[in-house]
Protein backbone atom coordinates (compact mmCIF):
# COMPACT_ATOMS: atom_id res chain seq x y z
CA UNK A 1 0.00 0.00 0.00
CA UNK A 2 2.85 2.33 0.86
CA UNK A 3 4.76 1.53 -1.89
CA UNK A 4 1.82 2.54 -4.40
CA UNK A 5 1.27 5.40 -2.71
CA UNK A 6 5.11 6.03 -2.67
CA UNK A 7 4.92 5.24 -6.76
CA UNK A 8 1.86 7.33 -7.69
CA UNK A 9 3.62 10.56 -5.79
CA UNK A 10 6.85 9.81 -7.66
CA UNK A 11 4.71 9.78 -11.03
CA UNK A 12 2.95 12.87 -10.25
CA UNK A 13 5.74 14.55 -9.49
CA UNK A 14 7.45 13.68 -12.81
CA UNK A 15 4.33 14.47 -14.60
CA UNK A 16 4.24 18.79 -12.69
CA UNK A 17 8.04 18.76 -13.37
CA UNK A 18 7.82 17.87 -17.09
CA UNK A 19 5.05 19.92 -17.47
CA UNK A 20 6.24 22.94 -15.83
CA UNK A 21 9.44 22.47 -18.35
CA UNK A 22 7.08 22.42 -21.03
CA UNK A 23 5.66 25.91 -19.81
CA UNK A 24 8.64 27.42 -19.56
CA UNK A 25 9.85 26.52 -23.44
CA UNK A 26 6.95 27.53 -24.29
CA UNK A 27 6.89 30.88 -22.77
CA UNK A 28 10.87 31.21 -24.23
CA UNK A 29 9.00 30.11 -27.99
CA UNK A 30 6.05 32.18 -27.73
CA UNK A 31 5.37 34.04 -25.27
CA UNK A 32 6.53 37.83 -23.93
CA UNK A 33 8.22 35.72 -21.18
CA UNK A 34 11.27 35.53 -24.06
CA UNK A 35 12.83 39.22 -23.71
CA UNK A 36 12.67 38.68 -19.97
CA UNK A 37 14.41 35.63 -20.05
CA UNK A 38 16.89 37.11 -22.43
CA UNK A 39 17.52 39.67 -20.12
CA UNK A 40 18.09 37.21 -17.18
CA UNK A 41 20.55 35.23 -19.49
CA UNK A 42 22.59 38.38 -19.82
CA UNK A 43 22.68 39.32 -16.40
CA UNK A 44 23.53 35.82 -15.13
CA UNK A 45 26.23 36.17 -17.91
CA UNK A 46 27.59 39.88 -16.51
CA UNK A 47 27.48 38.49 -13.23
CA UNK A 48 30.11 35.12 -13.98
CA UNK A 49 32.42 37.30 -16.33
CA UNK A 50 34.76 38.68 -14.20
CA UNK A 51 35.47 35.41 -12.59
CA UNK A 52 35.42 34.07 -16.36
CA UNK A 53 37.95 36.58 -17.33
CA UNK A 54 40.08 35.92 -14.31
CA UNK A 55 40.63 31.93 -14.61
CA UNK A 56 40.65 32.35 -18.69
CA UNK A 57 43.60 35.00 -18.29
CA UNK A 58 45.10 32.66 -15.46
CA UNK A 59 44.94 29.36 -17.69
CA UNK A 60 45.53 30.47 -21.01
CA UNK A 61 49.72 30.59 -20.57
CA UNK A 62 49.48 27.01 -19.29
CA UNK A 63 47.32 25.69 -22.20
CA UNK A 64 49.68 27.49 -24.60
CA UNK A 65 52.77 26.01 -23.13
CA UNK A 66 51.65 22.82 -23.64
CA UNK A 67 49.88 23.31 -27.01
CA UNK A 68 53.42 24.81 -27.89
CA UNK A 69 54.96 22.13 -26.42
CA UNK A 70 53.10 19.32 -28.52
CA UNK A 71 52.89 21.10 -31.49
CA UNK A 72 56.57 22.74 -31.78
CA UNK A 73 57.42 20.97 -35.55
CA UNK A 74 54.14 21.38 -37.26
CA UNK A 75 54.29 25.38 -35.36
CA UNK A 76 57.56 25.99 -36.97
CA UNK A 77 56.90 24.58 -40.37
CA UNK A 78 53.63 26.72 -40.11
CA UNK A 79 55.85 29.78 -38.90
CA UNK A 80 57.81 29.84 -42.39
CA UNK A 81 54.53 29.59 -44.53
CA UNK A 82 52.99 32.24 -42.65
CA UNK A 83 56.23 34.25 -43.43
CA UNK A 84 55.81 33.71 -46.72
CA UNK A 85 51.97 34.57 -46.93
CA UNK A 86 52.87 37.72 -45.51
CA UNK A 87 55.21 38.51 -47.98
CA UNK A 88 52.87 37.91 -50.89
CA UNK A 89 49.89 39.26 -48.67
CA UNK A 90 51.70 42.70 -48.53
CA UNK A 91 52.28 42.78 -52.13
CA UNK A 92 48.60 42.25 -53.07
CA UNK A 93 47.52 44.97 -50.95
CA UNK A 94 49.95 47.48 -52.58
CA UNK A 95 48.42 46.12 -55.82
CA UNK A 96 45.00 46.49 -54.58
CA UNK A 97 45.22 50.14 -52.99
CA UNK A 98 44.07 51.66 -55.95
CA UNK A 99 41.46 49.62 -56.74
CA UNK A 100 40.01 49.42 -53.69
CA UNK A 101 40.07 53.69 -53.60
CA UNK A 102 37.98 53.65 -56.53
CA UNK A 103 35.88 50.85 -55.39
CA UNK A 104 35.37 53.23 -52.22
CA UNK A 105 34.33 56.13 -54.58
CA UNK A 106 31.67 53.92 -56.09
CA UNK A 107 30.44 52.42 -53.47
CA UNK A 108 29.74 56.22 -51.96
CA UNK A 109 28.14 57.39 -54.92
CA UNK A 110 26.02 54.38 -54.17
CA UNK A 111 25.61 55.07 -50.39
CA UNK A 112 26.72 51.34 -49.82
CA UNK A 113 28.41 50.55 -46.60
CA UNK A 114 32.62 49.83 -47.29
CA UNK A 115 33.43 46.99 -44.99
CA UNK A 116 36.68 48.97 -43.99
CA UNK A 117 34.99 51.69 -43.16
CA UNK A 118 32.73 50.43 -40.65
CA UNK A 119 34.03 50.90 -36.83
CA UNK A 120 34.78 47.95 -34.79
CA UNK A 121 35.19 47.12 -30.99
CA UNK A 122 37.82 44.33 -30.52
CA UNK A 123 37.08 41.60 -28.05
CA UNK A 124 38.94 38.96 -26.39
CA UNK A 125 37.45 35.50 -26.47
CA UNK A 126 36.51 34.59 -22.82
CA UNK A 127 35.03 31.09 -23.29
CA UNK A 128 33.11 28.42 -25.57
CA UNK A 129 29.99 27.52 -25.92
CA UNK A 130 28.11 26.29 -22.49
CA UNK A 131 26.24 23.92 -24.69
CA UNK A 132 27.96 21.15 -26.30
CA UNK A 133 24.95 21.14 -29.34
CA UNK A 134 25.94 25.17 -30.10
CA UNK A 135 29.11 26.60 -31.90
CA UNK A 136 28.95 29.81 -30.08
CA UNK A 137 31.96 31.67 -28.34
CA UNK A 138 31.76 34.01 -25.61
CA UNK A 139 33.34 38.00 -25.82
CA UNK A 140 34.43 40.13 -23.33
CA UNK A 141 32.39 43.13 -25.14
CA UNK A 142 28.60 43.85 -24.12
CA UNK A 143 26.16 47.00 -24.86
CA UNK A 144 28.15 49.35 -22.75
CA UNK A 145 30.98 48.92 -25.83
CA UNK A 146 28.54 49.63 -28.62
CA UNK A 147 27.62 46.00 -29.44
CA UNK A 148 24.14 44.81 -29.89
CA UNK A 149 22.43 41.69 -31.95
CA UNK A 150 23.10 41.33 -35.00
CA UNK A 151 26.36 42.81 -35.38
CA UNK A 152 29.05 40.81 -37.73
CA UNK A 153 31.91 39.80 -35.93
CA UNK A 154 35.32 39.05 -37.89
CA UNK A 155 38.92 37.84 -36.97
CA UNK A 156 41.76 38.69 -39.46
CA UNK A 157 41.07 35.70 -41.59
CA UNK A 158 37.32 37.02 -42.18
CA UNK A 159 33.70 36.51 -41.20
CA UNK A 160 33.25 34.10 -37.35
CA UNK A 161 29.65 34.87 -36.98
CA UNK A 162 27.49 36.87 -35.59
CA UNK A 163 26.02 38.47 -31.91
CA UNK A 164 23.10 36.47 -31.00
CA UNK A 165 23.15 38.02 -27.14
CA UNK A 166 24.31 40.91 -25.87
CA UNK A 167 24.44 41.62 -22.38
CA UNK A 168 26.10 45.02 -20.42
CA UNK A 169 29.90 43.40 -20.61
CA UNK A 170 29.66 39.86 -22.64
CA UNK A 171 27.92 38.91 -25.40
CA UNK A 172 27.28 35.77 -27.14
CA UNK A 173 28.75 35.24 -30.79
CA UNK A 174 27.41 32.04 -33.17
CA UNK A 175 30.21 30.94 -35.25
CA UNK A 176 29.55 30.62 -39.03
CA UNK A 177 29.74 26.71 -38.93
CA UNK A 178 26.96 26.23 -35.93
CA UNK A 179 23.67 24.43 -38.24
CA UNK A 180 21.77 27.39 -37.39
CA UNK A 181 23.76 30.01 -39.40
CA UNK A 182 22.91 31.32 -42.54
CA UNK A 183 25.22 33.79 -44.64
CA UNK A 184 23.92 34.88 -48.09
CA UNK A 185 27.43 34.98 -50.17
CA UNK A 186 28.49 35.78 -53.08
CA UNK A 187 31.30 34.28 -55.65
CA UNK A 188 32.67 33.78 -58.99
CA UNK A 189 33.70 36.49 -61.63
CA UNK A 190 30.02 36.95 -62.24
CA UNK A 191 29.13 37.24 -58.25
CA UNK A 192 26.63 34.37 -58.42
CA UNK A 193 24.91 34.66 -54.98
CA UNK A 194 24.03 31.72 -52.80
CA UNK A 195 23.37 31.10 -49.23
CA UNK A 196 26.59 29.32 -47.03
CA UNK A 197 25.32 26.75 -44.32
CA UNK A 198 27.20 25.77 -40.88
CA UNK A 199 27.57 22.28 -40.82
CA UNK A 200 29.20 21.90 -37.36
CA UNK A 201 32.37 21.85 -35.53
CA UNK A 202 35.54 21.07 -37.86
CA UNK A 203 33.06 21.07 -41.12
CA UNK A 204 33.15 22.88 -44.13
CA UNK A 205 29.99 25.09 -45.18
CA UNK A 206 27.75 24.34 -47.48
CA UNK A 207 25.83 26.45 -50.32
CA UNK A 208 22.61 25.97 -50.44
CA UNK A 209 20.37 27.71 -53.65
CA UNK A 210 22.79 27.02 -56.05
CA UNK A 211 21.48 26.91 -59.39
CA UNK A 212 22.62 25.46 -62.56
CA UNK A 213 23.64 28.72 -64.40
CA UNK A 214 25.94 29.33 -61.58
CA UNK A 215 29.90 27.70 -62.29
CA UNK A 216 31.64 27.42 -58.82
CA UNK A 217 35.34 26.20 -58.77
CA UNK A 218 37.56 24.82 -56.68
CA UNK A 219 39.38 27.73 -54.76
CA UNK A 220 37.26 30.46 -56.03
CA UNK A 221 36.89 32.77 -53.23
CA UNK A 222 33.54 33.53 -51.69
CA UNK A 223 32.57 36.46 -50.12
CA UNK A 224 29.36 37.84 -47.81
CA UNK A 225 26.70 39.31 -50.52
CA UNK A 226 25.80 42.23 -48.66
CA UNK A 227 21.98 41.57 -50.26
CA UNK A 228 18.87 42.78 -47.50
CA UNK A 229 17.20 40.05 -46.58
CA UNK A 230 19.68 36.98 -47.45
CA UNK A 231 21.75 37.39 -44.32
CA UNK A 232 22.86 39.79 -41.80
CA UNK A 233 25.71 41.31 -42.86
CA UNK A 234 27.61 44.05 -44.96
CA UNK A 235 29.01 42.70 -48.23
CA UNK A 236 32.64 42.21 -49.52
CA UNK A 237 33.74 40.23 -46.03
CA UNK A 238 35.93 37.20 -46.70
CA UNK A 239 34.04 34.07 -45.87
CA UNK A 240 36.12 31.15 -47.25
CA UNK A 241 37.01 29.85 -50.44
CA UNK A 242 35.85 26.77 -52.01
CA UNK A 243 37.37 23.23 -51.60
CA UNK A 244 34.92 21.01 -53.61
CA UNK A 245 31.90 21.08 -56.10
CA UNK A 246 30.30 17.64 -57.13
CA UNK A 247 29.37 17.12 -59.63
CA UNK A 248 31.14 19.70 -61.09
CA UNK A 249 28.47 21.36 -63.46
CA UNK A 250 25.41 20.76 -65.20
CA UNK A 251 23.24 18.81 -62.45
CA UNK A 252 20.66 20.91 -60.68
CA UNK A 253 21.54 19.57 -57.49
CA UNK A 254 25.20 19.92 -56.64
CA UNK A 255 27.30 20.07 -52.96
CA UNK A 256 29.44 23.02 -52.71
CA UNK A 257 31.63 23.32 -49.68
CA UNK A 258 33.25 26.21 -48.82
CA UNK A 259 36.33 25.93 -46.06
CA UNK A 260 36.07 29.13 -43.54
CA UNK A 261 39.56 31.42 -43.63
CA UNK A 262 38.92 31.85 -40.17
CA UNK A 263 40.47 28.94 -37.66
CA UNK A 264 37.72 28.63 -34.73
CA UNK A 265 39.60 25.94 -33.04
CA UNK A 266 42.46 28.50 -31.51
CA UNK A 267 40.01 31.55 -32.32
CA UNK A 268 41.66 34.63 -29.00
CA UNK A 269 40.72 38.06 -30.41
CA UNK A 270 37.59 38.96 -32.64
CA UNK A 271 36.49 42.60 -33.37
CA UNK A 272 32.72 43.44 -33.91
CA UNK A 273 31.90 45.26 -37.12
CA UNK A 274 29.27 47.82 -35.57
CA UNK A 275 27.05 47.41 -38.25
CA UNK A 276 22.85 46.39 -38.09
CA UNK A 277 20.77 45.70 -41.22
CA UNK A 278 18.84 48.10 -42.25
CA UNK A 279 15.55 47.45 -40.33
CA UNK B 1 14.47 19.08 1.88
CA UNK B 2 14.62 22.20 3.93
CA UNK B 3 14.98 25.98 2.67
CA UNK B 4 19.14 25.84 4.43
CA UNK B 5 19.56 22.21 2.29
CA UNK B 6 18.32 24.34 -1.09
CA UNK B 7 19.88 26.99 -0.06
CA UNK B 8 22.93 24.84 -0.27
CA UNK B 9 22.23 23.20 -3.57
CA UNK B 10 22.12 26.78 -5.07
CA UNK B 11 25.38 28.05 -3.98
CA UNK B 12 26.17 24.15 -5.37
CA UNK B 13 24.68 24.96 -8.94
CA UNK B 14 26.35 27.89 -8.71
CA UNK B 15 30.19 27.27 -8.12
CA UNK B 16 29.36 24.39 -10.84
CA UNK B 17 28.14 27.39 -13.43
CA UNK B 18 31.89 29.05 -12.39
CA UNK B 19 33.65 25.42 -13.30
CA UNK B 20 31.11 24.93 -16.46
CA UNK B 21 31.88 28.56 -18.08
CA UNK B 22 35.15 29.21 -16.59
CA UNK B 23 37.07 25.67 -16.49
CA UNK B 24 35.44 23.11 -18.23
CA UNK B 25 34.01 24.86 -21.27
CA UNK B 26 37.79 25.43 -22.28
CA UNK B 27 38.48 21.95 -22.23
CA UNK B 28 37.62 20.83 -25.85
CA UNK B 29 38.09 17.26 -26.95
CA UNK B 30 37.07 17.19 -30.84
CA UNK B 31 34.76 19.75 -30.38
CA UNK B 32 33.09 18.18 -27.31
CA UNK B 33 33.83 19.39 -23.70
CA UNK B 34 32.44 17.89 -20.00
CA UNK B 35 28.89 18.83 -18.97
CA UNK B 36 28.59 19.50 -15.30
CA UNK B 37 25.54 20.17 -15.02
CA UNK B 38 24.33 17.07 -16.43
CA UNK B 39 26.43 15.10 -14.33
CA UNK B 40 24.89 17.31 -11.16
CA UNK B 41 21.11 15.83 -12.38
CA UNK B 42 22.42 11.88 -12.40
CA UNK B 43 24.25 12.80 -8.78
CA UNK B 44 21.16 14.09 -7.52
CA UNK B 45 18.87 11.07 -8.87
CA UNK B 46 21.54 8.44 -7.30
CA UNK B 47 21.83 10.53 -3.82
CA UNK B 48 18.39 11.73 -3.46
CA UNK B 49 16.16 9.19 -5.53
CA UNK B 50 13.77 10.00 -8.60
CA UNK B 51 11.48 12.08 -6.71
CA UNK B 52 13.60 14.79 -5.41
CA UNK B 53 16.06 13.87 -7.47
CA UNK B 54 14.00 15.05 -10.18
CA UNK B 55 13.13 18.09 -8.29
CA UNK B 56 16.52 18.98 -7.86
CA UNK B 57 17.56 17.97 -11.59
CA UNK B 58 14.71 20.39 -12.52
CA UNK B 59 16.63 23.69 -10.99
CA UNK B 60 20.05 22.16 -12.34
CA UNK B 61 18.19 22.65 -15.87
CA UNK B 62 16.90 26.35 -15.35
CA UNK B 63 20.29 27.42 -13.97
CA UNK B 64 22.21 25.60 -16.90
CA UNK B 65 20.65 27.29 -19.39
CA UNK B 66 20.96 30.74 -18.13
CA UNK B 67 24.52 30.30 -19.68
CA UNK B 68 23.37 28.72 -23.79
CA UNK B 69 21.13 29.75 -26.10
CA UNK B 70 19.18 27.22 -26.44
CA UNK B 71 15.26 27.06 -25.74
CA UNK B 72 14.98 27.85 -21.91
CA UNK B 73 13.30 24.76 -20.25
CA UNK B 74 14.92 22.08 -22.65
CA UNK B 75 17.94 21.46 -20.42
CA UNK B 76 15.02 21.17 -17.16
CA UNK B 77 13.09 18.85 -19.24
CA UNK B 78 16.19 16.87 -19.89
CA UNK B 79 17.51 16.85 -16.57
CA UNK B 80 14.56 15.93 -14.79
CA UNK B 81 14.23 12.67 -17.10
CA UNK B 82 17.78 11.74 -16.20
CA UNK B 83 17.57 12.46 -12.78
CA UNK B 84 14.27 10.75 -12.45
CA UNK B 85 15.71 7.33 -14.62
CA UNK B 86 18.79 7.39 -12.29
CA UNK B 87 16.54 7.41 -9.26
CA UNK B 88 14.86 4.53 -10.12
CA UNK B 89 17.97 3.18 -11.24
CA UNK B 90 19.51 3.71 -7.80
CA UNK B 91 17.12 1.75 -6.26
CA UNK B 92 17.54 -1.83 -7.51
CA UNK B 93 20.13 -4.21 -6.19
CA UNK B 94 22.93 -3.11 -8.20
CA UNK B 95 22.90 0.51 -6.42
CA UNK B 96 24.20 -0.89 -3.01
CA UNK B 97 27.93 -1.51 -5.28
CA UNK B 98 28.80 2.53 -4.39
CA UNK B 99 32.13 3.12 -6.36
CA UNK B 100 31.39 0.65 -9.55
CA UNK B 101 27.65 1.39 -9.98
CA UNK B 102 27.74 5.55 -9.70
CA UNK B 103 30.67 5.66 -12.07
CA UNK B 104 28.99 3.28 -14.44
CA UNK B 105 25.50 5.31 -13.89
CA UNK B 106 27.35 8.33 -14.46
CA UNK B 107 28.70 7.06 -17.82
CA UNK B 108 25.72 5.88 -18.79
CA UNK B 109 23.59 9.02 -17.41
CA UNK B 110 26.26 11.30 -19.35
CA UNK B 111 25.51 9.25 -22.70
CA UNK B 112 22.01 8.92 -22.38
CA UNK B 113 21.47 12.59 -21.12
CA UNK B 114 22.83 13.61 -24.61
CA UNK B 115 20.82 11.18 -26.85
CA UNK B 116 17.98 12.56 -24.92
CA UNK B 117 18.97 16.15 -25.34
CA UNK B 118 19.88 15.84 -28.98
CA UNK B 119 16.77 14.13 -29.46
CA UNK B 120 14.98 16.79 -27.93
CA UNK B 121 16.46 19.19 -30.06
CA UNK B 122 15.39 17.21 -33.24
CA UNK B 123 11.82 16.91 -31.63
CA UNK B 124 11.30 20.55 -31.50
CA UNK B 125 12.68 21.61 -34.89
CA UNK B 126 16.50 22.73 -33.92
CA UNK B 127 19.40 21.95 -35.89
CA UNK B 128 21.23 18.86 -34.20
CA UNK B 129 24.75 17.65 -34.37
CA UNK B 130 25.76 14.88 -37.34
CA UNK B 131 26.80 11.31 -35.70
CA UNK B 132 30.16 11.74 -35.79
CA UNK B 133 29.71 14.85 -33.75
CA UNK B 134 27.14 13.43 -31.66
CA UNK B 135 28.88 10.31 -30.84
CA UNK B 136 31.98 12.45 -29.96
CA UNK B 137 30.11 14.38 -27.20
CA UNK B 138 28.88 11.34 -25.48
CA UNK B 139 32.50 9.78 -25.24
CA UNK B 140 33.37 13.35 -23.91
CA UNK B 141 30.52 13.70 -21.53
CA UNK B 142 30.97 9.87 -20.44
CA UNK B 143 34.05 10.36 -19.80
CA UNK B 144 33.82 13.59 -18.05
CA UNK B 145 31.68 12.17 -15.66
CA UNK B 146 33.49 9.33 -14.69
CA UNK B 147 36.15 11.48 -13.81
CA UNK B 148 34.19 13.86 -12.01
CA UNK B 149 31.54 11.64 -10.72
CA UNK B 150 33.70 10.97 -7.21
CA UNK B 151 33.62 14.83 -6.12
CA UNK B 152 30.64 16.04 -7.58
CA UNK B 153 28.72 13.22 -5.11
CA UNK B 154 30.89 14.45 -2.27
CA UNK B 155 29.92 17.98 -3.00
CA UNK B 156 26.46 16.98 -3.25
CA UNK B 157 25.89 14.87 -0.83
CA UNK B 158 27.84 17.49 1.63
CA UNK B 159 25.42 20.31 0.36
CA UNK B 160 21.87 17.99 0.56
CA UNK B 161 22.77 15.16 2.84
CA UNK B 162 20.52 11.76 2.95
CA UNK B 163 20.77 9.91 5.92
CA UNK B 164 23.15 8.39 7.61
CA UNK B 165 23.71 5.12 5.02
CA UNK B 166 24.30 7.49 2.15
CA UNK B 167 26.58 9.87 4.26
CA UNK B 168 28.98 6.59 5.06
CA UNK B 169 28.63 5.55 1.30
CA UNK B 170 29.69 9.06 -0.13
CA UNK B 171 32.47 9.22 2.65
CA UNK B 172 33.65 6.09 1.28
CA UNK B 173 33.69 6.94 -2.43
CA UNK B 174 35.44 10.14 -1.91
CA UNK B 175 37.71 8.59 0.43
CA UNK B 176 37.33 10.01 3.30
CA UNK B 177 36.49 8.11 7.05
CA UNK B 178 33.09 7.80 7.68
CA UNK B 179 31.95 8.84 11.56
CA UNK B 180 29.75 5.44 12.28
CA UNK B 181 32.31 3.23 11.74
Amino acid sequence: MATTRRNTSQRLTLVILLLASITVITLDYRGSASRDIGSLRSAARDVISPIQRGISAALRPVGNFFAGAVNYGSAAAENGRLQNEIGTLRRQVLENAQAEHQLQQILSLQHLPFVQNIPTADAEVISGSTSNFQLTIEIDRGTSNGVAVGMPVVSGAGLVGDVIAAGSSTSVVQLMTDPRSDVGVSFGPSSSVAVAQGQGAGAPLSLLDVTASMTPKVGERVYTSGITGANNYPGGIPVGYITSVSPPNGSLTRTVLVQPYASFSDIQYVSVMQWLPPA
Amino acid sequence: MSVQAWARFAVVLIVAAVVQVGLLNSVQVAGAHPDVFLLIAVVAGLLRGPQKGATMGFFTGLVADLFVATPYGLSSFCFVLVAFSVGLAAGLPGGRAPYSFRVMTAVLGGIGGTLLFAGLETLIGQPHPDVRQLAAICGVVALGNAVLVVPTVAIVQRAVPSGGASQREAAALSGGSSPAR
